[in-house]
Order: C-alpha cells, then sequence, then structure tokens
C-alpha cells in the first residue's frame, strides 16, 4: 500500500467521554468530565500536574479503567475494552521505542501483530518512516538517533497501522526549545495530512494554544473550561482559566450595582461603571469581585478612552518586542503592562507614577476574591 | 607521602584521584586474587603436566578412564540441569519481584535474599533432614496414602540437583531481577497499545530485554555448579560422584596430586571456554545499546 492512498482511507474518528471518574482510594483523579471530540479534532488536554489529564488519556488508551463513565470512539464503547484491541496510535513521554529492535523493526511493530507477512509489513514501515522525513533510518538502532528522531520514529509506528486517533501523551516535553517547535509543526503537518483525530497532554500552555482546535483546561480532576484558543484567552470562563492561561492582571473590587452597566468599588476609592458584558460570571451588588486585565491590554498615557489608573512602576524590564512595566496601584496590589514598540518610554525609572488607559472592553469581572 | 595522599583520598572536592591513589586502591584485591587463586591454579596446572616427569599421563588418564569422564559428564550435565531448574524457577519470581511495591516486594526480597546469609552447610544439612528415610517428606508421602515404602531420597542425584537449586537460586534471581527492573513500564504499555497481548509483549519485548540478566545468572549458577562440593558430597551417592569431590578424594585420600591436578585443569578449560562462548556469541552489551 502506498502512502497516497493510505492518507486518504485514514480518518479520524469521533470520540466521546463521559461523566468520567477515576478515584484512587479517597482520591478523585478524575472528577466527572466530559468532552465530545469531533472526528478529525486536535484537542489538547492542559493542565498543572495532579490536574488529571494524564489520567483521562491512560483511560482512553486503557491503561486504566475508570471508576464510573464510559468513552465511546465512534459510538463503539470501549471503555473495558482491554488497549491491545482498540486500535488506538499512542505516542509516550519517552518515545518508547524498543531499544532491542531495529527502527524499521520497531515501526513495523504494530503490523506484526496485526499478523501482516514480512515483506508487506516493511514496506509499510518504510512508507510510515518516510512520512516522518525519516526515510533509509530503518536499519540503524534506536539509541543511535537523537531525541527528536526517536520521537519522530515513535510518531511513524503510531500512524503505521492507520488508527483513527492519536494519544499524545506530553510527546515533546522531553525534546529541548528548538526541536520542540520543530516537532510540533511535523505534527500539525501530519495532523492535517491523515485527518487524524489527536488528544493531547500537555502542561506547555503556549503548545496548547498554538497546536490544538480546541483545548481542555484541567483542575483537580474537573474541566475549567473548553473551547478553542482565542475563546480561552480572551474569555476565560473563570478565575482559574484566567490565571492560569497567560499573564493577567487581578483587582478585587466591591460590586455597587448590577444594571445596564455594573459599577464596583475600587480598593483605593474610585468607583467605575463597566459595560455588562465585561462580568464572565454573574454578580451581584454587594458581592466581593475581581477585575482582570492582560497586561498588553493595557495603554500608556491617559489619554485614550476607558479608566485610567496610576502605577508607581517598581520593575521597567526590556523583553524585546514588548517593553515590560511592573508597579503598583495606589492600594499596592501589582500591576503588569506590556507596551510593544516603546521606544519613546526609555526615559521611564524606577519609581515613577505612570498613567494606563484601560479600554472598558478590556475589562474581565469574575466573582470572588483574588487567590 | 602517605600522609598527603591519605588526606587527598578524604578531600571532598570531587576531583578524581590521580592513577596511583586508583591503583593503590584496587592493589589489595587483585594482590589476593593473584596470590590465592591464579596462582595456586597456574601451579596445580604446571604439576599436571610436568609430574611425576614431563608428561600427558594425567590427562591421558582423564580421558581415557571411562569413569573419570563420566564423572565430569554427570558434573556438566547437573549443573545443566540445576541452571535450567534455576532459571524456570527463578524467573517467575525475579518478575513478580520487579512488578510488586511496598511491603510486599520488601518481603519477597527478603525471601530471596535470606537464604544467602545461612551458610551453604546449614542448608545442604536441611535438606539432608528431609530426604531422610523417615524425614518430613517420606512420611508426609506416606501419611497421606501416597506410598507405602520410604522412597530412597537421600544419597541420590536428584537429592543433589534440588539441593543445589535451591542453593543457587539467588544467584539467578537476582540479575534477572535487575534486568527486568531496568525496563521502563512504559514499554509494555507501549506493546499493549500498538496492538501486543500480554503473550507477545512478554515474548517480544519483556523477555528479550531481559535475556541480560537470564545469560549472567546462569553463567553465574552454571559456573558455581560445577565446582559446587559440599552438597553432592553430602547429598549424593558415592557411586555417582561429581568432579570436585573425585578431585577431592585424589588430594586426601589417594594422595595424587598430579591426576588431581590434571582434572582441575580440564575443569579449568571447560569453565574458560564456556565464559569465552558466552561473551563472544552473546554481545548483549552492543544489542541493548549503550544509551538505555
Amino acid at each position: 500500500m502506498d502512502i497516497a492512498s493510505a492518507r486518504q482511507s485514514a480518518s479520524g474518528a469521533s470520540i466521546r467521554i463521559s461523566g468520567l471518574e477515576k478515584r484512587f482510594g479517597a482520591v478523585s483523579a478524575v472528577d466527572g468530565v466530559d468532552i465530545d471530540i469531533a472526528a478529525g479534532e486536535f484537542v489538547a488536554l492542559l493542565g498543572p500536574s495532579g490536574s488529571g489529564k494524564t489520567t483521562i488519556l491512560m483511560s482512553v488508551a486503557g491503561f486504566e479503567f475508570p471508576t464510573s463513565g464510559t468513552i465511546h470512539v465512534d459510538s463503539e464503547d470501549l471503555t473495558y475494552v482491554p488497549s491491545n484491541r482498540r486500535n488506538l496510535g499512542m505516542v509516550f513521554q519517552n518515545y518508547t521505542l524498543f531499544p532491542h529492535m531495529s527502527i524499521l523493526d520497531n515501526v513495523a511493530f504494530p503490523l506484526k501483530m496485526r499478523g501482516l507477512r514480512t515483506a508487506e509489513r516493511h514496506a509499510r514501515a518504510e512508507a510510515a518512516l518516510a512520512t516522518v522525513r525519516l526515510a533509509g533510518y530503518g536499519y540503524r538502532r534506536p539509541n543511535e538517533l537523537s531525541g527528536g528522531q526517536q520521537q519522530r520514529v515513535a510518531l511513524a509506528r503510531a500512524i503505521v497501522y492507520q488508527p483513527r486517533v492519536l494519544l499524545m501523551d506530553e510527546p515533546l516535553s522531553a525534546l529541548d526549545k528548538n526541536l520542540r517547535e520543530d516537532m510540533q509543526l511535523e505534527i500539525k503537518r501530519l495532523h492535517a495530512e491523515l485527518g487524524i483525530t489527536v488528544i493531547f497532554v500537555t502542561h506547555d500552555q503556549s503548545e496548547a494554544l498554538t497546536m490544538a482546535d480546541r483545548i481542555a483546561v484541567l483542575r483537580d480532576g474537573k474541566i475549567q473550561q473548553i473551547g478553542p484558543a482565542r475563546q480561552l484567552y480572551e474569555r476565560p470562563a473563570n478565575l482559574f482559566t484566567a490565571g492560569f492561561i497567560g499573564e493577567m492582571n487581578f483587582v478585587d473590587v466591591a460590586v455597587q450595582s448590577v444594571g445596564d452597566d455594573i459599577s464596583v468599588a475600587l480598593p483605593w476609592g474610585e468607583t467605575w461603571r463597566l459595560p455588562a458584558t465585561a462580568a464572565v460570571e454573574p454578580v451581584a451588588a454587594g458581592e466581593a469581585a475581581v477585575l482582570a486585565v492582560r497586561p498588553e491590554r493595557l495603554q500608556f498615557g491617559a489619554g485614550s478612552s476607558g479608566q485610567v489608573i496610576a502605577v508607581t512602576l517598581s520593575d521597567i524590564v526590556y523583553a524585546g518586542a514588548a517593553l515590560l512595566l511592573i508597579g503598583r496601584l495606589p492600594d499596592g496590589t501589582e500591576m503588569r503592562a506590556r507596551i510593544p514598540g516603546a521606544s519613546q518610554l526609555s526615559s521611564l525609572a524606577p519609581g515613577d507614577v505612570a498613567s494606563f488607559a484601560i479600554p472598558p472592553e478590556a475589562m474581565l469581572l469574575y466573582r470572588g476574591e483574588r487567590q | 607521602m602517605m600522609e598527603a595522599r591519605r588526606s587527598h583520598f578524604w578531600r571532598s572536592d570531587g576531583r578524581r584521584l590521580s592513577g596511583l591513589s586508583t591503583l593503590l586502591l584496587l592493589l589489595p584485591f587483585f594482590a589476593l586474587v593473584a596470590f590465592v587463586f591464579v596462582y595456586p591454579i597456574l601451579q596445580l596446572l604446571v604439576i599436571s603436566i610436568l609430574e611425576p616427569h614431563p608428561t600427558s599421563e594425567n590427562y591421558a588418564r582423564v580421558v581415557e578412564n571411562p569413569v573419570h569422564m563420566r564423572v565430569l559428564l554427570r558434573t556438566l550435565w547437573t549443573a545443566t540441569l540445576v541452571t535450567a531448574l534455576s532459571v524456570v524457577l527463578g524467573f517467575p519470581v525475579a518478575y513478580y519481584m520487579s512488578r510488586a511495591k511496598g511491603t510486599v516486594a520488601a518481603l519477597v526480597a527478603v525471601c530471596v535474599i535470606l537464604p544467602l546469609w545461612s551458610s551453604v552447610l546449614v542448608r545442604t544439612a536441611a535438606w539432608s533432614f528431609l530426604f531422610q528415610r523417615n524425614g518430613l517428606i517420606n512420611s508426609a508421602l506416606m501419611s497421606l496414602g501416597l506410598t507405602s515404602q520410604p522412597f530412597k531420597l537421600l544419597y541420590t542425584q536428584s537429592a543433589v540437583v534440588i539441593a543445589m537449586t535451591h542453593v543457587l537460586l539467588p544467584f539467578m534471581i537476582l540479575p534477572i531481577y535487575g534486568a527486568l527492573r531496568s525496563i521502563p513500564s512504559d514499554y509494555a504499555r507501549a506493546a499493549a497499545v500498538l496492538g501486543a497481548t500480554r503473550l507477545r509483549t512478554f515474548l517480544e519485548v519483556i523477555l528479550p530485554l531481559s535475556l541480560p540478566g537470564v545469560v549472567s545468572g546462569s553463567l553465574l549458577v552454571f559456573l558455581t555448579a560445577i565446582g559446587f562440593f559440599i552438597t553432592p558430597a553430602l547429598l549424593g551417592s558415592p557411586q555417582e560422584m561429581m568432579i570436585s569431590t573425585l578431585v577431592s578424594k585424589q588430594i586426601r585420600e589417594v594422595l595424587d596430586w598430579p591426576f588431581a591436578a590434571a582434572l582441575v585443569g580440564v575443569l579449568t578449560v571447560f569453565v574458560t571456554l564456556l565464559a569465552v562462548i558466552f561473551s563472544k556469541t552473546l554481545r548483549f552489551d552492543r544489542l541493548m545499546g549503550n544509551a538505555s
């Protein structure tokens, strides 16, 4: 079978994870997770360690059986099917190439398990190696390849039997930065070419944001938010996601009234009127709330529209594309601003008081208090 | 001078020891090996070809006398049997040990290692107690009604094989355990997700990767078994002698040193050949690569 026809015949499967729960003794590693993944979609599971993202992947792979809940792939219930009969592709963090086999035998291994004859499985393994641009490396041993090459072999081995789902467990975290970026593109390219459904576990948010169609943010075994990168970044659904994805400034406020707009009291005595759309979560008068603003949405100088804040600068960091200004609001709350192309600000020094304008559409309002 | 070297040795700055101090540290061990092992062996080999006069006669006696050849073959056969039994009995234990966690793992490890702390003599004596005509095994068989007459167990080759396997089993289990422990658990998972059944995973991945442990365990057991003395002497039949018993007899009773030396010579040749064959044909170091 040549690779062109392999590409055509392979396509992704849809995955439905519903009510997934996994307890280890008294600890809930996964606590009621529902995810619907469309055929051919690239979904990243993102969260700090212990958030349950790996346990979800292990349940889909069949290494863990959930305490309750189901996993369907294309309407087939795989919840308690053993791994070797799930026909899923998987790439592990540490390559897991079998050291006693040649590269070709490693890639041909799943075909051997499926009973293909030597000639055919070698031909298909060669073709798969060519897809990851490692044609001709078949007769080497895994330890003769670099980390990036080994991970590409692992990728070839995971797709050679045309699984409809590819699971990836932090596949790039063992690679150094440049290789990681190459591999991100490589995986994106393969995903586009093969149309395979991908579940990608990572703790690296920029990796998740750049690679995935949708990202599920997890904490303590629960999904905090699931959505495309833009939505997660521009309108995080709760305080955890707001703080976890990217940089965010938080200011504690008190809600005074809620109507066509929302008026909030700031800690230094000012009262601001925010558009009603600023409230991500419903807020009520008399309650505590948190105002969140991304550092790059702050505009230097008081001239523009929006609310104006005075920040006493403590650090001025030249960060290449942008200037990072760190300081404190009148009540002591820390505030960061990223000002692009700000060479005209070179006269600023620590101790100066700078004014920033916050556009109304940049303000997000959450219930509760800063963590 | 000595004082300076000592202080250098104890310095904790992480610097490498000089060649000379390394040599001094290793010298006692190698001196011991040279004086109590290499020298006596060479001396024996010299005796075997020079006494009573320069001759090949001593070796001719070993090879030409069918009784002596039988002793040699019996020794090799017994060692082979003990090795094979140790692999079969030891591998599952090593596998279980490599998977066990916490208290269970500690318990299994103690069960494996504890016998090593008691002397071979004690363990062999314990077996002779069990194997006696009225010993535990025979009385159990008889009270269960499996036999009316006690079996002859003591002073048989089977008793020797059983007891030697028991004594040498830890030397098989520990290297296999070491090899199994060094296999990352993700390999089994990878094999499973790629479509391998548990049996195929074991045969295609776990077993090949544990072979270096099996080979070094087998070498250890086989070579020790060839030279085993106490167990065959206490549990074996005088009609079915092993080579170490024969050598001891020649030295202590017959006082035929040149012939005993020739027996040792033949044994040495066998052992050396085996070691060379193993290290040349099974290049596991290259197979595994140095990265893993």
